[in-house]
């Protein structure tokens, strides 16, 4: 990627305050299509070139990117944003509030991004955008795609998962007492057959699995013995108001 | 407690000057702690305790009880309420305060800063890690400067690794004295070398099995270190090697080391070989730390289980794997070419089992009779000698008291029948053809074991023989009694004239036990079934302490073994560490004014904010910029950071969130690991549903670490394809699920402290009233409930955050729980698909196709003593 690639797309922008009071009365193109619609000023970004799994199209946007019906994208590089750092204040004063999800995706393509990236967080939390960051124009593009992919996506994934096989379950479970671990699961499920058989083997037998002594079979043991709701009686109140009397 | 010469030396120098005071491991720097706690208990003084275990204080305050000590220490733990807190702090005397409470009374002036006389800070090691304490000797600076600050550590090489760690260190401990207290010290050398005990060095050679065995798991990390180098071409190679691994724990952690930054974003098959390469060290240990018998067994249920389990690295299939195989089972079997016909001939099967004795029992009984003759003849007229047996865990102390008692055979045979149980459970896939053979041998089994009752142990009596030990071993070291007559289970005696103990090393409850164990038996002979470099350490500090007493050391140790290796290498390591930190002690550079540090630096920073609010024309705020934190984010560093700015901080445990900055702004705060490790878990969905449900300004807080590079992900993270498992996709779905959630990127803690500063400007304070009423959706557990039978009752199928308490309520424990029927379990959960789900669950027959037939042969079998079925 070149410098002058690279500012193709920010040259441009003069250009687009002309255009921009123009656009913003146009309503919202409906994306109803499947492909990424392109401002036309992004033309000749180096970061087109990395949207290959989705296709996109140029449209009449206020946006740089729009990925769905309530996702748009602002892009910025921080060599730019050093530069003309009231260019970011403008593009988002044009964008308001008109999408649900505004991203702030910025390119990190300096040395040391430290304070430019702290400057644009402060601004994105002012104007409700989400800042993303990418380190390369592939990633800019990776996360364009990833966008307009997962457009339709429930949040499946990202919720805790139901391990529905036995042994995995058995091992979260167990795994919950201090000192076992996987092994130690399978070890127990090899010698007791079940969940019931762990529980009702004595401390002896727990003690003499391989890979467990007497402490790790006393805690699995007193688990199993200790009742659900705790006892009111702890034992440390006991001796210590007698020596906080001393 | 009389110190000995060098003992004294190193109160007199930390007495003097504050300072870190490091020792070599063993050498009892406890000893050292507890008179300077016997100094300072006095209701004059206020000295606070910092990192004391409750094992710790427990030892200290038996300790010092027995020296006669007035206005003992005192436990402050979250049992104190928080005015009682400020009336026993105002009491004076020694306090041992639980960190977390400590930093709340510092942030809230509970505690009468200007008024502590000092602190003691005990296995100062742990300040490395831990930010709590370094917070809290800060806040503790700021206000008083006059106070000591005396720190302890007796693990000298967690200062060496790293860069400059001991500069920082000292620095987080505001101390510029460093006391190095290596066992080659002159003054060291010389008090142990005038009471220098008959040490006797036995090298024991290995059985020819062993020996194969370790030299086949030795090939087998050698390829699996040699894959994990081909998974992860970017890894610095140079300190992986096989001899590195045989060190406790050091290859893993090397490995770790250098994998954990990437951690998440390494393949399913690098992770299972560093966790083979764990269990594969676990092998070497239990090689010579096990009977053979417990060895083949451990195998057996590896191999048994790794063919099941998908994920496998495939040394299983090694070359190297199959002969550790089968030398394993040579030890049991024999060699293995008898073994093949006993199907047809049951009356040959005991024969079969040719058991082989772990070479070091049979030096023991030598050296134990040779001290009976020893103490018979008496020759120097000091009457009965007692001996001391140290092993490595109860477990093998255990196995050592049988085998002592009972002889070899007995005690193998008896763990054989134990292990052939289970044997007979993978049988069951064939039951017909074994079903008949099995009965008659069954009969002729019980037959013998009634013959011979009174040579084999039968499992009531061990059950018995264990329960007592398991009791007894608590009150053994306080109630000993000298007489062989009254010493309880655990200290059996061999001979009529002798008393034998066996202590183990590890896995003990109390770690001082060894030492109460050994002041209170005085023995004349210690023999150290498995080496430890502390308990040599600790047994000559023993003996310098009674001089003239003789007192021998036997050290067993198998010679060519991995675990002679072991002992060296540690022993190498720790004058290594020493020898940098000596080098590194003459070039340290701590300021002279260390004391001042904690201040000078908050105000300029205060003053700096202030006048970049008024450069901001904000509108100028009365109250003090305030951010609320969670009480567990105080083992991170921001929080003393965020308080070195000059922002207030309020602790108060927060259920939604870490830190909120103002009303409506809530952070979690995600190290890059724990980020991808909750947006894998589920857990950061949870949260950032809680947090956009109560504030108008939920945030991710992703905090990188500075000393990596400031990215998400390596740039090779990348596919040609949009992949789930990319952070950056499952992070893209989240902000496309919370649209409202806000992004922070911080490339260190400190640049988060400088955000959240000018974030915070011209906005209003939090309220902590408000912050405490909100709570989240993962209904938090109540005191109600024990926390341990919680988290695994919740972890259950079909229990749900919404239905446990029906379980927890209405059920006593988790062995009623078993008990109740399917029906009864629909009834309580009122609802028949849970119910079901839990049901099965719990009695669920693993790995067993037929599951009825199973249940109930396994059952039956179980106990019975007198079955004995060779499968091989």
């Amino acid at each position: 990627m070149t410098f002058s690639e690279a500012f193709a797309d920010l040259k441009e922008t003069k250009h687009f305050k002309g255009q921009s009071e123009s656009s913003t009365t146009t309503t919202v193109k409906s994306s109803s299509s499947n492909s990424i619609i392109v401002n036309t000023k992004q033309k000749g970004n180096p970061i087109l070139k990395h949207i290959r799994n989705v296709s996109w199209e140029y449209g009449d946007i206020v946006a740089d990117y729009v990925m769905g019906k309530t996702t748009c994208a602002l892009y910025l590089s921080i060599r730019y944003h050093n530069l003309k750092p009231d260019y970011i204040h403008d593009r988002l004063k044009q964008l308001g509030h008109s999408y649900e999800l505004r991203i702030l995706l910025v390119q990190v393509d300096v040395k040391d991004p430290h304070h430019a990236v702290k400057d644009l967080t402060k601004i994105a939390i002012r104007s409700d955008c989400t800042l993303i960051l990418a380190w390369t124009p592939e990633e800019v593009g990776r996360y364009l795609e990833t966008y307009k992919s997962y457009e339709n996506k429930p949040a499946d994934i990202l919720k805790e998962k139901v391990q529905s096989d036995f042994m995995s379950r058995a091992t979260d479970c167990l795994t919950t007492v201090k000192k076992v671990n996987k092994t130690d699961v399978v070890t127990l499920l090899s010698s007791f057959q079940s969940i019931e058989g762990i529980i009702k083997a004595s401390k002896e037998e727990l003690s003499l699995c391989p890979g467990f002594g007497p402490q790790k079979a006393y805690r699995l043991q007193s688990l199993f013995d200790e009742s659900f709701i705790r006892s009111k009686h702890s034992k440390k109140n006991e001796p210590q108001p007698s020596t906080s009397k001393q | 407690m009389a110190l000995l010469e060098y003992e004294n030396q190193i109160f007199l120098d930390a007495f003097h000057e504050d300072g870190l005071l490091i020792t070599a491991r063993g050498l009892c720097v406890d000893r050292v702690f507890i008179n300077f706690l016997k100094l300072y208990c006095d209701p004059a003084n206020l000295v606070l305790v910092l990192q004391t275990s409750l094992s710790d204080e427990e030892y200290f305050l038996e300790e010092l009880s027995a020296l006669d000590v007035q206005n003992l220490p005192k436990q402050i733990t979250n049992e104190y309420s928080a005015n009682d807190r400020t009336s026993v702090y105002l009491e004076g005397g020694v306090l041992f305060v639980t960190s977390r409470i400590l930093v709340m009374d510092l942030l809230t002036d509970k505690l009468p800063t200007h008024l502590v006389t000092g602190i003691l800070v005990y296995k100062a090691h742990r300040i490395i890690e831990s930010c709590q304490e370094a917070f809290i000797l800060r806040l503790y600076r700021q206000k008083n400067k006059t106070g000591f600050i005396k720190a302890f550590s007796d693990q000298p090489q967690c200062f060496a690794s790293g860069f400059c760690k001991l500069e920082r260190v000292m620095k987080n401990l505001f101390v510029r004295k460093l006391y190095l207290w290596p066992r080659f010290h002159v003054d060291v050398k010389a008090c142990m070398d005038k009471h220098k005990p008959e040490v006797i060095e036995l090298g024991i050679p290995m059985t020819g099995s062993m020996k194969s065995i370790q030299s086949s798991i030795l090939d087998i990390m050698n390829a699996v270190v040699k894959e994990i180098k081909q998974c992860n071409p970017s890894m610095d190679i140079d300190d992986l090697t096989v001899e590195n691994s045989l060190a406790k724990q050091s290859l893993e952690q090397i490995i770790r080391l250098q994998l954990d930054p990437v951690w998440y974003q390494l393949g399913s098959k690098t992770k299972q070989l560093v966790s083979d390469l764990k269990l594969l060290r676990a092998l070497l240990f239990y090689l010579t730390q096990y009977d053979c018998v417990t060895f083949y067994k451990f195998l057996q249920t590896l191999r048994s289980s790794e063919t099941r389990l998908i994920h496998n690295s495939g040394w299983l299939f090694l070359e190297s794997a199959d002969s550790m195989f089968s030398h394993a089972k040579d030890r049991v079997y024999g060699s293995s070419k008898k073994t093949k016909n006993k199907k047809n001939d049951a009356s040959t099967e005991v024969q079969d089992v040719s058991l082989e004795e772990s070479p070091k029992w049979k030096t023991l009984s030598e050296i134990l009779e040779e001290i009976e003759t020893e103490n018979k003849e008496d020759s120097a007229g000091l009457g009965i000698g007692r001996v001391m047996i140290v092993a490595h865990d109860d477990r093998t102390c255990c196995q050592l008291r049988d085998y002592l008692k009972d002889g070899a055979k007995p005690v193998l045979m008896d763990l054989c029948q134990r292990a052939l149980h289970s044997e007979e459970h993978m049988a069951q896939k064939e039951p017909k053809r074994w079903e008949k053979g099995a009965m008659s041998r069954r009969k002729r089994k019980i037959e013998e074991t009634e013959k011979d009752d009174h040579d084999v142990i039968t499992l009531t009596q061990i059950v018995k023989r264990y329960e007592s030990h398991d009791k007894s071993f608590e009150d053994e070291n306080k109630k000993f009694d000298p007489q062989p007559s009254l010493s309880s289970e655990s200290c059996f005696t061999v001979v009529s004239s002798s008393v034998t103990v066996i202590h183990p090393l590890q896995g003990h409850k109390d770690p001082f036990s060894f030492r109460k164990t050994l002041k209170e038996l005085q023995p004349r002979y210690v023999i150290l079934y498995d080496a430890d470099i502390q308990l040599v350490r600790q047994l000559e500090v023993y003996k310098a302490c009674r001089p003239g007493e003789p007192l021998r050391v036997y050290f067993l140790v198998y010679s060519g073994s991995t675990e002679e290796q072991q002992y060296l290498t540690s022993l190498r390591k720790e004058s290594n560490a020493f020898e940098h930190l000596i080098k590194e002690k003459a070039t340290l550079v701590i300021p002279e004014d260390i004391n001042d540090m904690a201040d000078i630096r908050s105000e300029v920073s205060s003053t700096s904010g202030v006048s970049s609010r008024k450069a901001g024309g904000q509108d100028k705020e009365p109250s003090k910029q305030k951010i609320l934190v969670d009480l567990r984010e105080f083992r991170s560093e921001l929080p003393s950071l965020i308080h070195k700015r000059g922002i207030e901080i309020e602790p108060i445990t927060l259920e939604v969130g870490d830190y909120i900055l103002t009303p409506d702004m809530c952070v979690e705060r995600k190290s890059l690991s724990d980020l991808i490790g909750s947006l894998n878990s589920g857990r950061l969905y949870n949260q950032c549903t809680s947090m956009s449900r109560y504030y108008a300004k939920p945030i991710l807080l992703i905090e990188f670490d500075p000393n990596k590079s400031f990215a998400l992900q390596p740039k090779t993270a990348l596919g040609s394809e949009i992949s789930i498992q990319n952070v950056s996709s499952k992070l893209t779905l989240l902000t496309l699920h919370f649209p409202k959630l806000r992004i922070f990127w911080c490339p260190s803690p400190h640049a988060t402290a400088e955000l959240f500063e000018e974030i915070k400007i011209g906005k209003e304070q939090p309220d902590s009233a408000v912050a405490m009423t909100i709570t989240g959706d993962e209904s938090e557990i109540s005191d109600k409930y024990n926390y341990s039978t919680y988290d695994f009752v919740i972890k259950l199928p079909g229990i749900n955050s919404k239905n446990y308490w029906m379980i927890l309520n209405k059920v006593k424990n988790l062995t009623e729980l078993i008990g109740l029927s399917q029906e009864e379990l629909c009834k309580l959960l009122d609802n028949s698909n849970n119910g079901k789900a839990l049901w099965e669950f719990l009695h669920h027959k693993h790995g067993v196709e037929s599951k009825e037939g199973a249940a109930g042969v396994s059952k039956d079998t179980r106990y019975n003593k007198g079955k004995q079925k060779m499968k091989k």
